[in-house]
């Protein structure tokens, strides 16, 4: 009670105590014979009290009761004025909402005061009591309406920059020949997630705060006579609706487990894509702010704030959790991966803003079930992070890769690593007591970083290493072995370029990377020794017949036509490589050719010269073009 | 964080470990069939617990007639029976993985065709179980409706003013339970109180659809999804294996098959789902086999409940404390519509009894169906752990 009227504006309310008081007092008096003997003195006191205001007497008391008649009839008036209006009490202005409260008022005083008389009393002061009942509840019926029509116009919606969910970004793309992933779409993925824009979080109104007191009055006022039920399912019901409308305008879609199950991975991708936005928003910013309401206006009732915070969230909620769960029972395709980290890095990020939001035993059953997502999804993470490796193992070729140039696992797979140091701490959190063999020995000093031996970058280069080992089978494949190192060193340079220009460096170090730098130019001088070393031999003469000096230079010839031929459909895509190649080539070649045409261009005869020095030099220069083929025009047509 | 391969559990491995012994066919023949055999009187027991036996406090493991008799049981479809069922539900679980564990997959092909429509099945109950929990949370609301008009009708001297607002919850409250229509048709559906429900509609808690399965409450998914059709979706393909499959691995499949759709059954007969069709008894169990004959009466007179329900309104919403709220909440309505002040002391007297009676149904639930809620989240984890059991041993069956 002592809420209600210290809320209550009153005026003049103290008269009405007095007489209601005294009303009690007559009637007390007048109802028994048998009151004992210290109630008949309290009542003898409280009545000289009351007389000392000079309204004790039996005739005022009579003027008083009608008095009060007359101001219950006034009040009940102004109360059935507002059962039909529309508008709200607010709207009218502060006078009105004053005048509706103090009727409210009296309405109340005659009900305390008729409570506290025995039951015998005349017919004509129940029937006020009666009245008074049904005025009360027009009253919180109406106060009910004005509730949710407050909270209905008055909400404020969840700042909209929050709202944008990107659908712009390309994504790794379900492709069982890891044909899918290629530069360009990286470089736009790379453009990362627009997660900076919602960074800094901070809880908003949902109510314009202005009309706060007015709603917290209405609280007070059906707490304080016992319509404290109506009020929270009141609350409850409008505030679930707002919730409910959010939710759609963040697009978020409710899914069975047999949907998730059934869905495109393209359609999947893009509902779990934008989960992880919405799961953050509404934890971090919705619920906060929706507790934070309800602690202002219920924050003197806290069992009471709890209950109905909890009842107004659990069914969005829920309906998030069930997504999270039904996801992870799809199964673990390397191409979820990256959906999984950010799923599971949210669902890990917001648990502290969970165990906030429901702090208490009422709230178990929810924060629980966020932790148990979060659990499946780690889970489920880790298993697919771990699947990967075996899709790298099993991917076999029957043929040879044309041209030798870069296969498209070896760019699916760095492409698909050179995404993942962005979750660094959380797979490191998820892999750290995962064992696995290390291409590198561990090393400790100062030149070391200690990322490159973090549980992460283990298994990226024990990824690698099984990257390695099947390009190795897939050079098998070649007859020549020329190109056979020509694949092989395209590929690894494409790994260590990949490394060296991205955070990817720091975990694998440095001396992964010279290892494998220097694996690619042994792939080059292998190249050069079998591609060559057989074809310059022909340049080695000694003393010998015009006629085999003839001979010598037209097999040279054969030798290079053969080479050209096969070699311009090689492929260096590196241009660098390509350079290099080209120049030690040159340099190789074109001096012994050189050195040869100097030493018996006289004696072999200009006719018998198929090519000139400078020919050679650029003929050299068409290598490794890969000049058109069926291959390379279809793969041009793919992008 | 712990090892992704954690969840794959020990039954997994046991399977492996199966797969690599070299045993004769027809000792692990004998073997299998003395597992079927132990799960099928486990399941048999553990239902017939379900209709004769004591509450779970004095479980006995013997569940003797005069035992049951002695202690009453839970009623059926009462919240504490639920829970029981539930418990059922779970142990008969742990003893078919058990089961699963001493078949080889490797050797029966037509294991390798029953898994995925089981895997199925349970992705379908999954899809049950949280509009299980939904529709729990609209009985709560049902009981927080049922709170109001007992502190109403608990106001003495009662007056006008408060059996106002307890016919205004009251209404709310019988629409929630779907009992609406028959009151209409009780009250002859006189003017008056049609106006009468329309304004408090437009005013009070009828605002929102608070109408089980139509309005949020109870709304799972989207909104063409049905528990009913799903129900009927897991039967579709639940055939009873005949011949030398009925004493293979295939048989204990088809057992705890039918008993999740009869569970799943049971709870969206009980609590208020999103459902588009009538409930119809759903699965023809083998009557007379020894392990189905207890689930086979509970179905039946949970089917003849149902029937009545029918009747009277759409159906579903069974639970035990329900139809009894809906009982006490149709004869407070007809008090209140009555009610005249001043109250006639003998009649209050009448109502007072029924209130309490009311108070303490809702007292019962609100323990009652938190943990009801919390347990069918259980079976929810269970059922995810199973599938992913049944997915590795499905994964690895080719290689071998």
């Amino acid at each position: 009670m002592a809420e209600f009227d210290s809320k209550l504006p009153v005026s003049g309310g103290k008269n009405h105590v007095f007489e209601a008081c005294h009303h009690v007092v007559k009637a007390l008096r007048a109802s028994d014979n048998n009151l004992d003997a210290n109630l008949r003195k309290l009542l003898s006191d409280l009545e000289m009290h009351l007389s000392t205001f000079g309204i004790a007497d039996t005739e005022v008391e009579d003027v008083g009761f009608s008095e009060i008649k007359e101001r219950f009839k006034e009040a009940v008036k102004k109360i059935r004025s507002w059962e039909t209006n529309q508008s709200t009490i607010l709207e009218a202005g502060l006078s009105e909402a004053n005048q509706f409260f103090q009727a409210l008022y009296e309405v109340q005083s005659v009900l305390v005061g008729f409570k506290a008389l025995p039951i015998k009393t005349n017919q004509k002061e129940k029937d006020v009591y009666n009245q008074a009942t049904v005025a009360l509840d027009i009253a919180m019926l109406r106060l009910e309406k004005e509730l949710r029509d407050v909270l209905h116009q008055h909400k404020q919606h969840v700042q909209p920059e929050y709202l944008a969910v990107s659908s712009r970004r390309k994504d790794i793309v379900y492709d069982e020949s890891f044909v899918s992933l290629d530069d360009e779409v990286v470089v736009e993925a790379s453009l990362h997630e627009d997660d900076e824009q919602i960074s800094d979080f901070y809880s908003s109104d949902l109510v314009d705060p202005s009309v706060l007191p007015h709603i917290k009055a209405i609280a007070n006022v059906m707490f304080a006579c016992e319509y404290d039920q109506p009020f929270c399912e009141a609350f409850i019901s409008v505030q679930r609706e707002a919730l409910d409308e959010y939710m759609v305008t963040l697009e978020m879609e409710r899914f069975s487990c047999v949907d998730v199950l059934k869905m495109e991975w393209e359609d999947l991708n893009g509902a779990m894509r934008k989960w992880t936005r919405v799961v953050k928003i509404i934890t971090q910013v919705y619920l906060a702010s929706e507790k934070q309401l309800c602690e202002q206006i219920l924050g003197d009732f806290e069992s009471i704030s709890t209950a109905c915070f909890i009842e107004i969230s659990k069914d969005t909620v829920l309906s998030l959790l069930n997504f999270g769960e039904a996801v992870a029972l799809r199964s673990c395709k390397p191409e979820m991966l990256e959906r999984f980290l950010s799923m599971y890095e949210v669902s890990a990020e917001i648990l502290v803003d969970v165990d906030n939001l429901f702090p208490d035993e009422a709230g178990s059953f929810l924060r629980i079930a966020f932790h148990d997502m979060s659990k499946k999804l780690a889970d489920h993470t880790t298993a697919t992070f771990l699947k990967f490796k075996d899709a790298i193992a099993s991917d076999e070729s029957a043929r040879p890769f044309h041209g030798g140039g870069i296969h498209h696992l070896t760019r699916y797979v760095m492409n698909y690593l050179k995404l993942l140091p962005e979750y660094t701490d959380t797979l490191n959190s998820l892999l750290q007591n995962i064992h696995v063999d290390d291409s590198i020995p561990e090393k400790t000093g100062e030149d070391v970083l200690p990322s490159t031996f973090s549980p992460m970058a283990r298994h990226l280069r024990s990824i690698v290493t099984t990257l390695e080992s099947s390009l190795e089978r897939k050079a098998q494949l070649y007859a020549d072995e020329a190109l056979k190192s020509i694949f092989l060193m395209n590929n690894f340079r494409y790994m260590v370029q990949k490394v060296k220009g991205s955070e990817l460096r720091h975990l694998f170090g440095d001396e992964w990377i010279r290892k494998h730098i220097a694996s690619y130019q042994r792939n080059v001088t292998n190249y050069e020794r079998s591609s060559w070393s057989s074809i310059l031999a022909l340049l080695t003469e000694k003393n010998e017949s015009v006629r085999t000096l003839r001979e010598r230079c037209k097999l040279f010839s054969l030798a290079f036509d053969d080479v050209y031929k096969n070699q311009t459909h090689w492929s260096v895509p590196d241009p660098e490589l390509r350079d290099d190649l080209h120049i030690s080539t040159s340099v190789k070649v074109v001096q012994s050719y050189r050195g040869f045409l100097g030493r018996n261009a006289v004696r072999i005869g200009e006719k018998h010269i198929r090519y000139t020095c400078e020919d050679i030099e650029n003929m050299l220069l068409d290598l490794f073009e890969c000049s058109p083929s069926p291959r390379s025009l279809l793969s041009s047509r793919r992008r | 964080m712990a090892r992704p391969t954690e969840f794959q559990g020990s039954f997994l491995s046991r399977i492996s470990i199966r797969r690599n012994q070299i045993v004769s066919m027809d000792v692990n023949h004998e073997h299998e069939l003395e597992e079927l055999e132990y799960f099928q009187k486990h399941v048999a027991e553990r239902f017939s617990e379900l209709i004769t036996s004591p509450s779970p406090h004095h479980s006995s493991s013997s569940s003797s007639d005069a035992a049951a008799v002695s202690h009453p049981s839970d009623p059926i479809l009462s919240i504490p029976w639920l829970q029981n069922l539930l418990d059922v539900f779970m142990s008969c679980e742990a003893e078919f993985k058990a089961v699963l564990s001493t078949t080889q997959i490797s050797k029966s092909p037509s294991l390798e065709r029953v898994l995925p429509e089981m895997l199925d099945r349970i992705l379908k109950a999954l899809d049950l179980c949280n509009a299980v929990v939904n529709g729990i949370d609209s009985v709560r609301q049902s009981r927080r409706l049922a709170e109001i008009a007992v502190t109403a009708l608990k106001q003495r001297p009662l007056c006008d003013g408060s059996v106002r607002r307890a016919k205004r919850a009251l209404t709310s409250l019988l629409i929630g339970l779907n009992a609406d229509e028959r009151r209409d048709r009780n009250s002859g559906g006189s003017g008056c109180s049609n106006q009468r429900r329309t304004t408090s509609r437009s005013w009070s808690f009828g605002t929102r659809s608070n109408v089980t399965g139509g309005g949020s409450y109870g709304q799972v998914v989207s909104k063409n999804w049905s528990a009913t059709k799903q129900i009927q979706a897991m039967v579709a393909n639940l055939v009873l294996p005949r011949g030398a499959e009925a004493s293979g691995p295939v048989m204990p499949v088809y057992i705890m098959s039918s008993v999740m759709v009869l569970v799943m059954w049971v709870l969206v007969a009980a609590v208020p789902c999103q459902t588009s069709s009538v409930l119809v008894a759903p699965l023809p169990l083998p009557k007379h086999q020894n392990w189905a004959s207890a689930a086979v009466n509970i179905q039946e007179r949970i089917g003849e409940e149902l029937k009545r329900k029918e009747k009277r309104c759409g159906g579903g919403g069974l639970m035990e404390e329900m139809q009894r709220m809906e009982k006490i909440g149709l004869s407070l309505m007809d008090f209140a519509e009555r009610f005249r002040y001043p109250a006639d002391e003998e009649e209050e007297v009448v109502v007072a009894e029924k209130v309490d009676e009311m108070e303490e149904i809702c007292r019962g639930m609100e323990v009652g169906l938190e943990d009801l809620q919390r347990q069918v989240r259980q079976v929810f984890h269970r059922l995810v752990r199973s599938r992913i059991e049944i997915v590795s041993v499905l994964d690895q069956a080719p290689a071998i």
